[in-house]
């Protein structure tokens, strides 16, 4: 047997072939001077969703391990990546009148997001301590360049900074917690954690080394109290970076979180889900209390998608099938709206400059009536309402929660749904019964595409959850 | 004689230094940059240190991978920096919470 | 023995004492330095650890390049040092006291430690550290050192996408275009009529 078959490489397909079409673009733009930036960025689109095909293609052959354990495709992985890649197509798809107004179009943009997108796979995959570091920051190293890649703005590269700074500390905490874990048990891969800690329960050195590997996860989903970075990155990074760095990374990190605590970890249940409950409150409680003063909307969608996150994670407190089941479906809405609402701000332009004040959407119910239903329902969606798509989420994360007896977390989680609504709300007030403010250019094309059609899922959602949910609960099943 | 708990509690020393020194220079991003690579070598010891002990070569091969990556990262940290010194003149970061909305 | 323990204590000592130099020295150029001498003092203690190759890459690749870099961009860099000092003594009691209480919870953390019986991942240590590790790295851990490779190429990217500027207005050679020049576009032929000039 060579020594690929050996080792089970063709499970990696997707990612290798991801990584080979980002080199070979690279080198497209590099040589062929034929090509523009839109060149490579539709290639990279079309790389991303072919990849993701590759992926549901694959799917029905069961939990597949290579490389000896350090890299695992079950069901969750398969799900997870292919919802990472969408959201990473999709809103490069949406991206490019943007970049190109603003002159941001470079041809290595999408390399850097395709790069991202191979870390991404490869930290859902994770089997093993090492290839959860390792895929952590190739998915982190080239967010900290695009944050920053709007050279002569110093809010860019303000946020570029920051984002590096709190990015590489947390990466050195879970580090540290990586290494008291491999001291105590002996293994990196997740299977021989398991095992060496069935036999020994929960010594003070895992228990150490698991607080700080949550610590550094926390800091990647952005959950209180390691949110810092969360607003400042958000509103300075240009607006289609934002829009990325809301899709893709946090279903990467939140699968990453789930796959360590209920994998490796779950012999030690006891011990992680205090700490996962705490910072579950503690993220809703902010994110909802925190955006009521805001006036800039990405700042708000920055502390939105804290309590988003916050909700998440109530799933994953559960730490049973249900839960991560809840987390799955959770998570599926939030990108669907995320992208929606994206699009919706990027599509704030007025006589070619683009902004970002709340106070901007003033009235656009008078000025762009399709643009103010389509964000106003989103809107709505997030505040929780019936019977649009985020109060099913909202619901099955509260159901799975009860059901696991957390009863004291689902109850403040509603209170949080409910005392959060108030600035969801607010805006759509705003937009329909304030003064109109100056119209809008028109929208593009890809935004209003993107728009309607997470209108659409939002609508619908009461329709075809079944399938979607079923998805879910298989995917949720592959990984216990 | 030497054993484990000795190298872990210089690894551990380093550590505490590290998370110190982010604290203590707040606004000096150079330092701060070297506070975390201290603290990437005080992982790096005490992988070094457990793989000994242990008689087992992973944790110097995830040793050796996080050296890696850590060039990387400094590379790619100094570069925002500099980006960020053009645009503003100085490397003074204010405090995180200066860009309120 | 005793030399072993002797260099310890010796490795330990300069380390500690550097990276509190590296924290506390007002001069960037200072800090950096003493950054230098306790990766120096810390590829020491790998080597009493039987990691070798891990010594020598530690200063090949973090004093020589990384250290380095950090030295360039120091340099390069006009920083006023007395402005970035002014504040620091505010969080010295405070972060000291955590400090050190983070640091006694882990000593006694560390002292718990027993060697997991029988159960580890059984890889008997060849006679040299780095024939070792060749053996494993390329063919047991080839996933993480691909992935490792794409970290490098994102760094390099990276680096390139955002502090390179092409200055305009400079004038270049193309060798390739002078020496593909051919007697079609380097010369032409004029017709003079006698007496007329060109």
């Amino acid at each position: 047997m060579s020594i690929f078959q050996q080792l089970g490489a063709a499970a990696a397909l997707p990612e290798i072939l991801l990584a080979i079409m980002a080199m070979v673009l690279l080198l497209e733009g590099v040589f062929v001077t034929a090509h523009t930036p839109n060149t490579i960025r539709w290639g990279a689109i079309a790389s991303m969703v072919a990849v993701a095909g590759l992926v549901i293609w694959k799917s029905g052959s069961g939990s597949v391990e290579a490389f000896g354990g350090a890299f695992v495709a079950d069901g969750f992985a398969r799900l997870m990546k292919v919802l990472a890649l969408l959201g990473g197509a999709v809103t490069l798809a949406m991206s490019g009148k943007y970049l190109a107004r603003t002159r941001m179009d470079s041809e290595e943009y999408p390399v850097l997001i395709m790069l991202a997108s191979v870390g991404m796979m490869v930290m859902i995959s994770a089997g093993d301590l090492i290839s959860l570091y390792v895929g952590l920051e190739l998915q982190s190293l080239p967010l900290y360049v695009i944050a920053a890649i709007n050279r002569d703005n110093a809010k860019s590269s303000e946020a570029g900074l920051k984002y590096f700074v709190l990015g590489a500390l947390s990466s050195g905490m879970l580090l540290y917690g990586a290494s008291l874990v491999y001291g105590f048990t002996g293994h990196t891969d997740f299977a021989g954690i398991s095992a060496a800690l069935a036999k020994t329960g929960a010594t003070p050195g895992v228990v150490f080394g698991l607080v700080f590997i949550i610590t550094g996860l926390a800091f990647k989903v952005s959950a209180v109290p390691f949110h810092m970075w969360t607003p400042d990155v958000y509103e300075g990074a240009p607006t289609p970076v934002t829009a990325f760095f809301a899709a893709a990374p946090k279903i990467a990190a939140i699968a990453l979180f789930a796959r360590v605590m209920v994998g490796p970890f779950a012999g030690v249940t006891h011990s992680w889900q205090q700490v996962v409950i705490f910072i579950s409150i503690a993220s809703m409680a902010f994110g909802a209390v925190a955006a009521i003063g805001q006036s800039n909307i990405k700042r708000l969608m920055a502390y939105s998608s804290i309590a988003n996150m916050g909700f998440a994670l109530v799933g994953l407190a559960a730490g049973t099938v249900e839960g991560v089941e809840g987390l799955i479906v959770y998570m599926l809405i939030y990108l669907a709206t995320t992208l929606g609402t994206f699009a919706c701000i990027m599509a704030m332009r007025r006589k070619g400059i683009y902004v970002e004040q709340i106070s901007d959407l003033a009235g656009l119910s008078r000025n762009d009536k399709g643009l103010a239903f389509v964000l106003a329902m989103l809107m709505f969606s997030m505040a929780g309402i019936p019977p649009l798509a985020g109060f099913f989420g909202k619901l099955f994360v509260f159901l799975a929660a009860v059901k696991a007896g957390l009863y004291v977390l689902a109850v403040l989680g509603v209170v949080a749904s409910v005392i959060g609504a108030y600035y969801y709300l607010r805006i759509v007030k705003l937009i329909y019964f304030d003064e109109a403010a100056e119209k809008f250019d028109g929208a593009d094309m890809e935004l209003a595409i993107v728009a309607y059609a997470s209108l659409a899922f939002v609508l619908g959602f009461i329709v075809f959850a079944q399938p979607l949910v079923n998805l879910a609960s298989a995917a949720a099943k592959s990984l216990f | 004689m030497i054993g484990l708990t000795h190298y872990l509690t210089v690894a551990a020393i380093l550590f505490t230094i590290g998370i110190f020194g982010i604290f203590l220079n707040r606004k000096n991003v150079i330092v701060i940059m070297m506070s975390i690579e201290l603290i990437l070598l005080s992982v790096n010891i005490n992988l070094v240190a457990f793989s000994f002990y242990l008689h087992d070569l992973t944790g110097q091969v995830f040793a050796l991978l996080i050296l890696t990556v850590a060039a990387g990262e400094a590379a790619i940290g100094l570069a925002i920096l500099v980006t960020y010194f053009r645009n503003r003149g100085t490397i003074a970061v204010e405090d995180i919470n200066m860009m309120k909305g | 023995m005793i030399a072993t323990t002797f260099f310890f204590y010796l490795f330990s000592l300069f380390a500690i004492a550097s990276a509190v130099l590296v924290i506390t020295m007002k001069n960037p150029v200072h800090s950096v330095l003493f950054l230098i001498l306790c990766f120096f003092n810390a590829a020491g203690l790998f080597v009493l650890t039987g990691a070798e190759f891990l010594a020598m890459i530690l200063v090949v690749v973090y004093v020589g390049a990384v250290a380095v870099l950090f030295l360039f961009v120091v340099m390069m860099l006009d920083v006023d040092f007395t402005e970035l000092r002014s504040g620091m003594l505010n969080y010295l009691p405070v972060g000291g006291v955590i400090g050190m209480i983070l640091l006694a919870e882990l000593v006694l953390l560390f002292s718990t430690w027993a060697a997991p019986a029988g159960d580890v991942a059984a890889s008997v240590e060849a006679a040299q550290n780095t024939r070792a590790l060749g053996l494993v790295l390329y063919t047991k851990y080839v996933f993480f050192f691909q992935t490792a490779g794409l970290i490098l190429l994102v760094a390099m990217i990276g680096a390139i996408v955002l502090t390179l500027r092409h200055r305009t207005g400079i004038k270049r050679q193309d060798v390739n275009t002078q020496v593909a020049r051919g007697p079609a576009t380097a010369m032409e032929i004029k017709k003079v009529e006698s007496g007329q000039g060109i």
